[in-house]
């Protein structure tokens, strides 16, 4: 027994290695550090601030600037400014929105609309209000203002401006038709300046703008229509189903076609 | 040193000479590596608790869960759990959740970075003796740092339309809590009171 103990195997010896990439934990650890800070410095776009009247539905580093569907921005602050007049929302924009921040952009905050005829924003009620914007393309600027609706956008279109005594049922979105077929919507009823007739602003896709002539008639479609006749009989018409919920307007252009209306061209309704 | 090592693995009892620096001493039979020791154990410990500690401030500053619950977009980072606890009373679990994720492995990784940097100061040694004690105690209520995440999903109340997922800071809390963890296992507690020459064999 005592002999084998003096004949103990001998340990082998090795080189450690590894030992020089001990630190390298650390510095990974600090590369991780500069990357995340390197995202919030560098990888990070403009903050913005606009300025809105009511910022209901908003909230802190929550709610999303979003624009064509895709997330842009996300809000950090909502802040009332010192007359209390207004809410300042201060915007983190991503850095591919980058461009966002320039003049004569708007932005308007998307809500949850019911109206007769349309709804809108309906995904606004489960994922919360946003704010959309309409890029501009002036200077680089941070401060905005935002507007309580979506702008009208500029697109293609015959704007004409009808002359009614009355509004009747009709609002904004009731359709315009044409021979039945809807081929524009109102987008503004007001009262003119000396409030002696409404005016209404009615928009004719680029499509349809050769029907309307300067000798074309428009009248009221809204509602329903009530004939009793002698030989007729009784006759109950109305335009569309949807008119009769939100009116609507109805134009001919007799067979003696006058040259083609103009955006801005006033008819009497 | 000691002349006799059993290896860990096999119960092989072997004579070892004298371990010059970086080289590490294999079992004759299993080829195992054996150790008086914990290896290297002061550096590790050292480049351990470092990286923990450089990691700890992302950790605590990023959201590490995402929630989108009801089409709100929720980032909370730990101290805002925290808060958002106390703010609901629940300051027994408030402050558990502090001391575990945010006041022990802070304390720990200084406590461990100071011990390592100031071994070879003769003065101290009873502060460091006492640091050791006083991580030794906090150590395990470190381990409930692994419990933080199933608070926090509690938290946020997952409903049915609550999608959790982990943020941006989730990724150097993990690493943090793995690096305290490896920093304490790295360190043997006889460096702290081994005699000058012994320091020099074994750190």
């Amino acid at each position: 027994m005592n002999e084998e103990t003096h004949t103990l195997p001998k340990a082998k010896m090795g080189k450690s290695r590894f030992n020089w990439f001990l630190w390298f934990i650390p510095m990974a650890a600090a590369l991780l550090c500069a990357w995340y800070v390197c995202q919030d410095i560098i990888f990070v776009g403009p903050t913005i601030t606009i300025y809105f009247q009511n910022a209901e539905g908003l909230q802190e580093q929550n709610s999303l600037v979003q624009y064509r569907g895709v997330k842009i921005g996300e809000i950090e602050t909502l802040k009332l400014t010192q007359d209390r007049q207004q809410v300042g929302v201060k915007v983190q924009l991503d850095t591919s929105a980058a461009s966002i921040a320039q003049k004569g952009s708007v932005f308007w905050i998307v809500r949850p609309e019911l109206k007769l005829g349309a709804v809108s924003g309906l995904r606004t009620i489960v994922l919360g209000n946003y704010i959309a914007v309409q890029p501009g393309h002036g200077a680089r600027t941070n401060i905005f203002i935002g507007v309580e609706n979506e702008p009208i956008e500029p697109i293609q279109a015959l704007d004409i401006l009808l002359l009614a005594a009355k509004l009747d049922s009709l609002q904004p979105q009731s359709p315009v038709f044409y021979r039945g077929v809807k081929v524009g919507e109102v987008l503004d009823c007001r009262l003119s300046d000396d409030a002696r007739k409404v005016l209404v602003q009615a928009r004719i896709d680029q499509n349809y703008a050769p029907l309307v002539r300067m000798n074309s008639k428009f009248w009221n479609a809204g509602g329903i229509d009530f004939h009793l006749g002698l030989f007729s009989g009784a006759k109950l018409t109305a335009e569309s189903a949807q008119t009769l919920i939100s009116g609507g307007i109805a134009f001919a252009t007799p067979p003696d076609f006058k040259e083609v209306a103009t955006n801005g061209t006033v008819f009497s309704l | 040193m000691d002349k006799l090592v059993a290896c860990q693995t096999c119960g092989l009892i072997q004579e070892v000479d004298d371990v010059p620096k970086d080289s590490v001493i294999k079992c004759a039979r299993c080829n195992f590596q054996i150790f008086h020791r914990r290896v290297n154990s002061r550096a590790r410990t050292l480049a351990f608790s470092l990286a923990a500690l450089i990691l700890y401030f992302p950790s605590n500053i990023y959201p590490i869960i995402t929630a989108d619950y009801q089409g709100q977009h929720v980032q909370t980072t730990i101290f805002q759990g925290i808060r958002s606890l106390f703010e609901r009373h629940q300051y027994f679990i408030g402050s558990l959740m502090f001391c575990t994720s945010i006041l022990t492995p802070v304390l720990k990784i200084i406590g461990l970075i100071f011990i390592t940097l100031t071994l070879d100061w003769t003065c101290w040694k009873k502060t460091r003796t006492w640091i050791f004690k006083v991580i030794r105690i906090i150590d395990p209520w470190n381990m409930l740092e692994v419990f933080l995440l199933a608070i926090c999903v509690s938290m946020v109340e997952l409903g049915e339309v609550a999608t959790v997922h982990p943020g941006r800071g989730v990724f150097a809390f993990a690493a943090c809590v793995v690096l305290t963890l490896l920093a304490t296992l790295s360190f043997d507690s006889r460096l702290l009171w081994d005699s000058p020459e012994e320091k020099k064999h074994y750190e």
